[in-house]
């Protein structure tokens, strides 16, 4: 125990701390500005001066540990002198422009400056002259403001990672520049925004648009991005968004944003937002009356159901929307049209993943907690970079790698580089011939641990080439020993797979070998998820085999328990996955595809495939914010509320279950109840009064959310398994169907770029991303570019055989020889255009990586 | 992008260090003498040889007072005009290189044959006025002798 | 004295190690090598030797916390960042005789159980550096250097690496973080080099001419070497004399030789017999002293009861010709442009006691000048990160303290009484 006592207090503490946390713990404020509870200790502003007896200079409260019997003062004549005095230096540069800084009210320079009372300036010199740095699109410098406490410095450097701005120069000539001096070419998370104590680096989306204290409301919410369910509050003035901002203490992200959560929210204000219904008349959309697209919508429903059958009818569920909406919609799909055919696009790779995996390991496998990657000694990556993905998730990697962790990727994460990951970069068409060589070297060295039978025995006619590997992947013997020796090592290594590797050929034995690595070295399993509530989505029943609480349907003693739920009977085949619904739709077995929140034009591969299908529906409708590719071919399209608009809930990756709520009032109805007003209309009675009220529902049928409410949601840590133990275990039976890839050296094949600033309909419908990443690239290797004679930003056609685009092309060191990386978020150039699948038997994800692409020059 | 020489040069500085980020200031100088300033390509070069981050690269660099971040002459004339120098009027020598040289603080010849750069001290006090002139130390300096020194550099 | 330190450097190959073996080099290190580490760090206690870099601190009492620290690998650091204006010290070590600092450092290493080393050298000093390199690649060939010195299964390893232009790098945390690969800023305090220093690991920063007197030291014994100058400070000292004295140089001498002599009897007196104004005794950032106060020894202890400090033994000596608002401006600017810019009074106030003293230098002083630059000095004075703010700031404070009417006249007069 030790003894302090600072102004007279005397205050015990269990371990030495700051002098400023001590105080700070005991209620003494002590003033601060380079101090920031994220960042490493700086002590460079001097504000934090005391006094302490016994030694002979001031010191600094935020970096001198107390020691038993500190005696120290915060708080006298002298030390308000001295800190006088360094505001005072602090102002002689300053521009003093606060009725023009967006800052002003917020500023911790300002109000340090009235506390302190400083009055007349004796500066009679010329101020630092310079200009307001306007080069970015997003954020804005002013160095004449800048105080050089380095706070967004050491937030860029050793917290966010991206090290991306740095300080210049030195002495009275120190400022903050990105590498560039004017564009900041980053991740864009704005972490230095929020850090930024002063008006010197800020968004430029609310330029000059409001005070802060001008604020109507401010909601904390969940960011409507990834999977990874960061916090955010939202601030709001006239129903418009101002600002999202990150909150010091929440859970996922703890005061942190990445790219899209702080600068996408303007999707919400979008002018082009859906407001009306539409109808098509005459084969064109017309606007009409809510009143009248719902009857029509239940009699269309109510007609095909009674001419080809319940089963006719198939709807796409969406993990943009609440499990609130989710649970509405299947429940209106099973109840009112009485039909498993429910999906949705996790069925690309989250979803079968997620049943694979948890098939092995039982049920919750993949639902860790993010924030325990940093306190892993280990982190294997492979088949995405999570921290384009899910960034908040991969700062977790590099905060793991700073700490001392290993960051072991297959494959070349960009994001990474900096994070000395051992990397093993298998060539084309080798990843399944390298992991297959991991768990054989894994086996020799550490041997089976014996728990897991039925895995095991699927380990022994494992066809490993270990010897051959250098031969066979091009890796290097020593980088792949030095691979093994530090995941045998490993005591709490994690696992993350992304997308990639469930979309390739042979997925489904890789993520069974990846699966079997876990198991040897004893690890968890992350699985990227690249929508808000994809895991949601699943856990509310939206998919072609699962109820809601992700349980089988054909387990009979289920269904009982939903139609003893629903009071009605229910079908009791599996349903169609989504990739089944096109198939359907174009043989002409489906006539009709409700669609929630979704557009599977864009966002399926193969899109001329999925729009003969869409086309040769005689009734689609599509329930949306925007008039999406899909909603363009829709008979009934209807708008709805979006996520910033509404109350419910999302579920993360982790099964973390978070409230959304309602930040910006505007007409119209939420999912559900647009849902429920058509399911009445066919005469099954949906007579919800809020979100809360499903909720209630939800938590009375699904065992996954037993006992929850809001109430509890809003203390906090509502994981799943919320109340009791994993619900399902593994399973005697794991399917493997051996295939790998059958790609061709020497030519190039089309994968998919995950990027950093885009998500898809909605990120492009939000200005500030689209600024920071307008167009479509084709991103290529330097020796690609090389051997087709192209330099970065040549315009090139890319074609396939499912069709061609012409687009720039991007040198990226980062990318494979065989690879060409095109997004799939710009209208009209979407990879997923190029692309053609097949169909993984066991995960029933679309394997993508055999589709063949090439490039020619355009000349212009 | 690096001459491969350069490369190896690096690589073998970088041995010399436990980490890579150690090697930084030597890889800076091979940079500097490779491209002849630090332009954003130098700065890319050893960012992707040493694999720290351009923006730190940059940033490290710019504190330091003898790396170069604009193109320089053929020879880099250092004259210092701390006390010891000034006391023994090396102000006046900054007068000389200016009249006779063209030569302005921080700038360049216009034949593009001499930088200068006003020194903080350079360690040749006894012997002030003093520069450097590349690598080579000048001492006792009077105008005269500056003229016969930079003679000596075409 | 017989010089220890500058020996033999009249000899134009002086650094080669030959001549410094001819000359009675590398006699230390196999004499240290037959000791225990613990039973050199005994002697160097014995001996009473302080670091020659500014700051006096007892060399023994650094290498005992280092080598207690359990942390390995430990390495050594010479800082030869010889940047105090004034100061030439270490320079004609570096160039002249290498060897004997490579020899110090071998043993130095040895005592503290380091096992690398690197010499922190200023880019200002290119040909020292090929002065060295060479040297260390003689020591290497015969076994001064490497996994097996002298046979005895000792291992130090040593490198030359090359600063860039920052006079803060001198303060050993700057050092440290520059050798790193950052901007020399210096660290907070503790944890102290010593253990967690280059590379998280214990590391002793020593001066040049520190490191250069071990050799000498350990041949002779602690007792003995504790017998040469000051009592209280002992060894031979390295002065460096600048400005209007007849023969401006290097100097070896017992430390605590008055400052006094070392201006009349060593350096011959004023530059033609002119009058004396003003000395600054041990590089720019100690205080200035006045002529009727330099009958003093200089040492660790007795400066500082003098008025000022020894700081790097950097004596510059200034006549009746020289105008001190200017030489306080000159400071004041050399202050600002080493700031490093980590702490908010060094970077804004020394700036700003620039700009103030500018203005009086070019006449454009305004009453209540004086005070605000005694106001700013001690806004800086005793609230900054590390010493160089203290520096400028005391810079100001002294020239006042001494010269003040000096300043009042261009204020009042709005020029240069000396200079015009």
């Amino acid at each position: 125990m030790i003894t302090v006592t600072i102004n007279g207090k005397e205050i015990k503490l269990e371990k030495a701390v700051t002098v400023l946390e001590a105080a700070r713990s005991a209620g003494i404020k002590i003033p601060t500005l380079c101090w920031h509870e994220q960042l490493e200790k700086y002590g460079g502003c001097r504000l934090c001066l005391v006094e302490v007896e016994k030694m002979p200079r001031l010191q600094t409260a935020c970096t001198l540990m107390v020691a038993d019997g500190m005696i120290i003062r915060t708080e006298t004549d002298t030390i308000a002198e001295v800190r006088r005095g360094v505001l005072e230096f602090l102002l002689i540069n300053h521009p003093l422009d606060c009725p023009y800084c967006d800052k002003a009210g917020e500023c911790e320079l300002q109000d340090l400056v009235e506390k302190y009372g400083l009055t007349k300036g004796r500066f009679r010199e010329q101020k630092r002259k310079v200009p307001e740095a306007l080069e970015d699109p997003v954020l804005v410098r002013n160095m004449e403001r800048c105080i050089v406490c380095t706070r967004c410095v050491r937030m860029c450097e050793g917290v966010q990672g991206a090290s991306a701005i740095s300080v210049i120069n030195r002495g009275g000539h120190s400022h903050i520049e990105p590498f560039s001096g004017g564009r900041f070419d980053c991740e864009y998370c704005g972490n230095c925004v929020s850090v930024c104590p002063v008006g010197a680096i800020m968004s430029r989306l609310h330029r000059h648009s409001y005070r802060p204290w001008q604020l109507g409301s401010e909601t904390k919410t969940v960011c409507p991005y990834c999977g990874v369910g960061c916090t955010v509050v939202v601030q709001v003035r006239d129903d418009i968004i101002k600002r999202v901002v990150p909150k010091l203490g929440t859970v996922v992200n703890n005061g942190l944003l990445c790219s899209r959560g702080r600068f996408g929210y303007e999707f919400v204000g979008n002018k082009e937002r859906l407001t009306t219904p539409l109808i098509r008349k005459n084969g064109l959309l017309e606007p009409s009356t809510w009143e009248e697209a719902i009857r029509l919508i239940a009699s269309r429903l109510s007609e095909i159901k009674d001419k080809h059958g319940s089963n006719a009818i198939a709807g796409i569920a969406s993990p943009r929307c609440t499990n609130e909406d989710n649970y509405v919609f299947q429940k209106f799909m099973r109840v009112a049209v009485g039909t498993n055919n429910i999906d949705s696009t996790a069925r690309t790779g989250f979803a079968g993943a997620q049943g694979f995996i948890e098939n092995i390991f039982g049920q919750g496998a993949t639902g860790n907690i993010i924030s325990g990657l940093a306190n892993s000694d280990a982190v294997f990556v492979i088949g995405g970079d999570p921290t384009t993905i899910n960034p908040i998730l991969g700062l977790q990697i590099r905060a793991c790698s700073r700490r001392g962790g290993n960051i072991l990727t297959v494959g070349h994460m960009k994001g990474l580089r900096y994070y000395t990951p051992l990397e093993l970069r298998p060539s084309v068409n080798t990843e399944i011939a390298l992991l297959e060589g991991i768990v054989s070297a894994l086996m020799k060295k550490k041997g089976p641990p014996g728990s897991h039978p039925v895995l095991e025995a699927r380990l022994k006619d494992l066809n490993a080439q270990e010897a051959d590997l250098p031969r066979i992947c091009g890796i290097q013997g020593k980088d792949f020993s030095r691979f093994i020796d530090t995941l045998a090592e490993a005591a709490t290594p994690s696992f993350v797979i992304g997308k990639d590797m469930i979309q390739s050929k042979g997925g489904s034995y890789g993520l069974f070998l990846v699966s079997a690595i876990n198991y040897i070295v004893n690890g968890r399993i992350y699985l990227l998820s690249e929508r808000a509530n994809e895991q949601g989505l699943l856990d509310m029943g939206c998919a072609p085999d699962l109820f809601p609480g992700y349980r089988p349907i054909t387990y009979p003693e289920f269904r009982k328990r939903y139609e003893n739920a629903w009071k009605t009977g229910l079908p009791d085949k599996p349903g169609l996955t989504i990739f089944e619904m096109m198939e359907a739709a174009k043989a002409g077995a489906l006539k009709c595809i409700y669609v929630m929140g979704e557009n599977p034009v864009f966002n399926l591969p193969h899109t001329k495939d999925v729009e003969a299908g869409l086309k040769n529906l005689s009734f689609l409708v599509v329930q949306d914010i925007f008039l999406t590719e899909t909603a363009k071919m829709a008979d009934v399209v209807l708008p709805a509320l979006s996520w910033a608009e509404k109350d419910g809930t999302f579920t993360n990756m982790e099964r973390r279950i978070q409230l959304v709520k309602k930040a910006v009032h505007r007409e119209g109805m939420e999912d559900w109840k647009i849902l429920s007003e058509i399911s009445s209309n066919m005469g099954v009675r949906m007579n919800y009064s809020d979100a809360e009220e499903i909720f209630g529902e939800i938590c009375r049928v699904s065992p996954l959310h037993r006992d929850l409410n809001y109430e509890e949601i809003e203390k906090g840590d509502a994981i799943y398994p919320y109340k009791g133990e994993p619900l399902r275990g593994s399973t005697d039976e794991i399917h493997i169907e051996k295939s790998a890839g059958r790609e061709e050296r020497g030519k190039l094949y089309l994968r998919v770029e995950r990027p950093l600033f885009h998500s898809g309909t909605l990120s492009r419908k939000a200005p500030a991303l689209v600024n920071i990443c307008p167009e479509a690239v084709a991103r290529i290797s330097p020796a690609t570019a090389a051997a087709l004679s192209l330099k970065d930003g040549d315009i090139v056609r890319a074609s396939s055989k499912t069709g061609a685009l012409e687009l720039p092309v991007a040198v990226d060191e980062a990318i494979d020889d065989s690879a060409v990386m095109l997004s799939n978020n710009f209208q009209g150039k979407g990879a997923f255009s190029l692309m053609e699948y097949e169909i993984d038997p066991v995960t029933k994800a679309p394997c993508l990586d055999s589709n063949q692409i090439i490039l020619e020059k355009v000349n212009r | 992008m690096f001459r491969e020489t350069a490369i190896k040069e690096i690589e073998a500085i970088r041995e010399q260090y436990p980490t890579a980020r150690a090697a930084l200031l030597p890889a800076i100088y091979v940079a500097q003498r490779e491209f002849g300033w630090l332009s954003p390509e130098a700065y890319e070069s050893v960012s992707s040889v040493l694999g720290v981050p351009r923006a730190t690269v940059r940033g490290v660099a710019t504190f330091y007072a003898m790396y170069k971040h604009r193109p320089m002459g053929r020879h880099l004339v250092q004259l210092c005009t701390n006390v010891s120098c000034m006391i023994l009027g090396a102000e006046k020598l900054v007068d000389f290189l200016k009249n006779r040289y063209g030569l302005e603080a921080g700038g360049m010849s216009s034949d593009g044959r001499f930088s200068l750069v006003i020194m903080e001290c350079i360690g040749a006090c006894g012997t002030a006025p003093a520069m450097l002139v590349n690598n080579d130390f000048y001492e006792n300096l009077t105008e005269k002798y500056i003229e016969e020194i930079l003679e000596k550099y075409r | 004295m017989e010089r220890v330190l500058l020996k033999n450097i009249e000899n134009p190959e002086s650094a080669d190690i030959n001549e410094y073996k001819k000359a009675g080099g590398y006699k230390g290190l196999p004499k240290a090598l037959g000791m225990q580490p613990r039973e050199i760090i005994d002697e160097v206690k014995k001996a009473g030797l302080r670091g020659r870099g500014g700051a006096g601190f007892p060399v023994a009492m650094k290498w005992t916390f280092a080598s207690a620290d359990p942390k390995f690998p430990k390495y050594l650091l010479c800082n030869a960042d010889e940047g105090e204006p004034g100061t030439f010290k270490d320079r004609p070590i570096l160039e002249k005789n290498p060897h004997i600092l490579i020899e110090g450092m071998a043993i130095s290493g040895y005592a503290l159980g380091a096992e690398y080393g690197y010499v922190y050298l200023r880019g200002e000093y290119p040909g020292a550096k090929d002065v060295l390199n060479r040297a260390i690649a003689q020591a290497y060939e015969q076994g001064f250097l490497g996994d097996n010195i002298g046979g005895k299964g000792v291992r130090f390893h040593l490198a030359v690496h090359q600063g860039a232009g920052a006079y803060i790098c001198g303060e050993e945390t700057a050092l440290i973080e520059s050798l790193e690969g950052d901007k020399g800023q210096p660290r907070i305090k503790p944890p102290f080099p010593v253990n967690v220093g280059v590379f998280s690991k214990p590391t002793v920063v020593n001066n040049v001419e520190t490191l250069s007197n071990l050799p000498y030291l350990i041949e002779i014994g602690g007792e003995a070497y504790s017998k040469i100058g000051s009592p209280d400070c002992p060894g031979p000292k390295i002065y460096c004399v600048s400005g209007h004295v007849e023969r401006p140089g290097v100097y070896e001498l017992p430390m605590g030789t008055s400052l006094k002599d070392i201006i009349y009897d060593h350096c011959g007196g004023m530059k033609a017999g002119r009058k004396l104004k003003a000395v600054i005794p041990g590089g720019i950032s100690t205080p200035v002293l006045p002529p009727d106060k330099i009958d003093c020894p200089m040492d660790f202890v007795n400066m500082p009861k003098h008025g000022s400090m020894l700081g790097s033994g950097a004596v510059i000596v200034m006549d009746e010709s020289v105008c001190l608002v200017k030489v306080c401006f000159r400071a004041l600017k050399f202050f600002e442009h080493e700031s490093c810019g980590k702490c908010t009074p060094c970077r804004e106030g020394t700036g700003w006691l620039r700009k103030i003293l500018g203005r009086i230098e070019h006449g454009e002083g305004v009453d209540g000048d004086i005070e605000l630059l005694l106001s700013v000095a001690g806004n800086i004075l005793g609230k900054t990160f590390c010493p160089l703010g203290d520096g400028a700031a005391s810079v100001v404070q002294n020239f006042i303290k001494h010269f003040r009417p000096e300043f009042e006249e261009h204020i009042r007069a709005g020029k240069c009484m000396v200079n015009g």
